[in-house]
């Protein structure tokens, strides 16, 4: 249950600085870490800003987002909550520049199949990379398989994640058992799943309980439909001596709105841009040798020296 | 079973399984064959270590490692002379300091460290204690005495159990043919039928087995239990020491939720929870799942940290 669970104790923050604070310390030993190697050639300008990372970040989380609806069999929503709840914790700690999303998205997709018993077998998985040849495909699969270990170490080995999911449906099932005030409660789900998913996006997760998001998800949407559901805490919830909580209660979901608005889709020129830049930080300072071993396609050419030419797969070829 | 071969023959052990190790004192081995082989000669040294060997002192191995036996060896041999008993220390320290003393000696001698200052304090401890040696001797000789007699009585009620038997079985397999010759003897002679006369036959044969049953069933009567201590002896045993602790008070467990209270799984039924959820088809109740345990965690994951911590 989550009261006792990994997430409560290590992985909910109380506020945006201590996270913001966290992504930048890790953007900054990235740095550290180049500029001590000492590699000719390399200047300041060149490593991504927290802002442009975040950019990143947000575009990639697209991509994964739309790689998991797209996935053949239908993938449960718990499972796309975990892989992206993976994805995010994972570069709480890393830089951007330092692991390309690309490939930590996938596996994060991956270790959360494994983890919510979404049997998916491996080439089952990477069959749903429309755009490889089944040999590309064999590849990713090997990457993916590298990175998992690291994966599983950078969320210090935490793998359970709790989903706001069954707690909407419990609170729907309370509404319908113990709240006659609100007539049809099925009315308030699809709204609510929409905000859920919406949250999915930003930090909610990392500082949020999933009870509360869901409670935020279903007060938002009934609020948005015109209906007060002010009793419902009050009396069912058993709150209503104790106003204190109420309005620590209130206030959360306060600030979990305002991240909600806060979300912005990032932009197209500015991804692309970014996306060149990080991908030169990759070919110069990658530090992982694997990748020159093998040769990768590049807009469904094969090379033809595979073993001396540094080919990356592109995103283009996700989907 | 055996990986090592005789070290002079070598082949001759894998050959012949039950040819035996003999050992001699300074730990090496050799089969039997070429122990013989070796005193025809005249000659008698060891083949790995060269030591000056006499025929008898040979003896069959016991043991797998030739070493084992070289030192149980030694060890008899210095415990003829150490004989002293744990009664005849003043305290347990002294006691079990004595021991260290035997076995860092049997130590020595297995491993051929100092063996000559370990030779010398073996002397010297024997020409101190001797009058104790000689009475630890005596002692020990009437124990094994003691318990020679007791096994000894023990087999000889053995046999005579074993007899007794016997001869049970003898005894009714003999009633049984006389019973039997009754019949043929009957038939020849007497005037009434035969169905009465078989009849006759049956009810004493049945008897006969009845009577059989219950021999066997009487237990003899003994007075003694088997651990030797007579039936009607009061044994007082030393009082048990008492030991005063806290009780042990049960505490039910108590767990933080951070939410409301969830009501329990056997109640969601009667509170209504159960209309709002899909009912469990009949597959799913064959494996013991039933509607209230996917309410139940439903309600529970809704509640769970749903408040914000105090403080």
């Amino acid at each position: 249950m989550f009261h006792n669970s990994s997430q409560r104790k290590y992985w909910i923050f109380k506020k945006e600085d201590e996270l913001e604070h966290m992504r930048c310390k890790a953007n900054q030993k990235f740095r550290n870490k180049i500029l001590e190697s000492g590699k000719p050639g390399l200047s300041e300008s060149m490593f991504l800003e927290r802002h442009e990372e975040d950019v990143l970040f947000r575009h990639y989380e697209r991509r994964l987002l739309d790689f998991c609806n797209a996935f053949k069999p239908a993938m449960p929503k718990s499972v796309v909550g975990t892989a992206i709840m993976y994805f995010r914790r994972f570069y709480l700690n890393n830089s951007i520049m330092e692991y390309h999303p690309r490939i930590i998205m996938l596996t994060c997709a991956y270790l959360s199949c494994k983890v919510d018993e979404f049997n998916v077998s491996s080439t089952q998985f990477v069959g749903n990379l429309l755009q490889e040849t089944p040999a590309g495909q064999e590849r990713v699969l090997e990457q993916i398989l590298e990175y998992e270990l690291l994966l599983i170490q950078q969320l210090n080995f935490h793998l359970v994640v709790h989903n706001p999911y069954r707690p909407m449906e419990g609170l729907l099932i309370d509404l319908k058992t113990r709240y006659p005030t609100l007539d049809n409660p099925e009315s308030l789900r699809k709204s609510a799943d929409d905000f859920l998913t919406q949250a999915a996006m930003t930090d909610a997760g990392l500082m949020f309980p999933p009870s509360q998001i869901a409670l935020t998800a279903i007060l938002n949407s009934a609020s948005r439909a015109g209906l007060s559901m002010e009793t419902y805490l009050t009396e069912c919830l058993g709150l209503r001596e104790d106003k204190e909580a109420l309005s620590k209660m209130y206030d959360s979901m306060r600030r979990m709105k305002t991240l909600l608005k806060k979300y912005e889709l990032p932009k197209p020129e500015e991804v692309n841009a970014y996306k060149q830049r990080l991908e030169r930080i990759h070919v110069e300072f990658s530090t992982s040798s694997n990748k020159r071993k093998r040769g990768y396609e590049e807009d469904g050419h094969v090379a033809k020296e595979p073993r001396l030419v540094e080919e990356e797969w592109t995103d283009e070829d996700l989907m | 079973m055996d990986d090592q071969g005789c070290p002079r023959c070598k082949t001759t052990k894998y050959r012949n399984p039950s040819l035996k190790l003999m050992v001699n004192v300074c730990g090496h081995t050799l089969c039997e064959n070429c122990v013989e082989m070796l005193f025809v000669r005249g000659s008698g040294n060891c083949v790995q270590c060269d030591t000056p060997l006499r025929k008898s002192n040979f003896r069959v191995q016991l043991f797998e490692d030739p070493t084992v036996d070289k030192e149980v060896e030694i060890r008899k041999k210095v415990l003829k002379i150490y004989n002293k008993r744990d009664f005849d220390f003043p305290s347990l320290r002294e006691y079990n300091d004595y021991l260290e003393q035997v076995e860092d000696i049997v130590y020595n001698l297995t491993n051929n460290i100092d063996v000559e200052n370990t030779k010398l304090r073996m002397e010297q401890y024997q020409r101190e204690n001797r009058d104790l040696i000689q009475r630890n001797k005596a002692t020990l000789t009437r124990e094994q005495e003691e318990l020679e007699e007791l096994l000894l009585l023990e087999q000889q009620g053995n046999e005579q159990r074993r007899l007794e038997v016997l001869q049970e079985e003898q005894r009714q397999l003999q009633a049984k043919r006389k019973n039997k010759q009754a019949l043929l003897d009957e038939l020849e002679q007497s005037q009434l039928p035969a169905t009465i006369l078989l009849a006759q036959h049956k009810v004493r044969a049945a008897q006969l087995e009845t009577q059989i049953e219950q021999q066997k069933q009487t237990v003899k009567p003994t007075n003694l239990f088997s651990t030797g201590i007579h039936m009607r002896q009061t044994v007082s045993l030393m009082a048990v020491p008492k030991v005063e602790e806290v009780l042990y008070h049960y505490k039910p467990l108590q767990v933080k939720t951070y939410g409301p209270p969830v009501p329990e799984l056997e109640q969601l039924g009667r509170l209504g929870y159960l209309n709002h959820v899909r009912a469990a088809m009949p597959q799913d109740t064959a494996g013991g799942y039933t509607s209230a345990l996917a309410c139940h965690r439903a309600v529970q994951d809704a509640f769970s940290g749903l408040f914000p911590p105090k403080g």
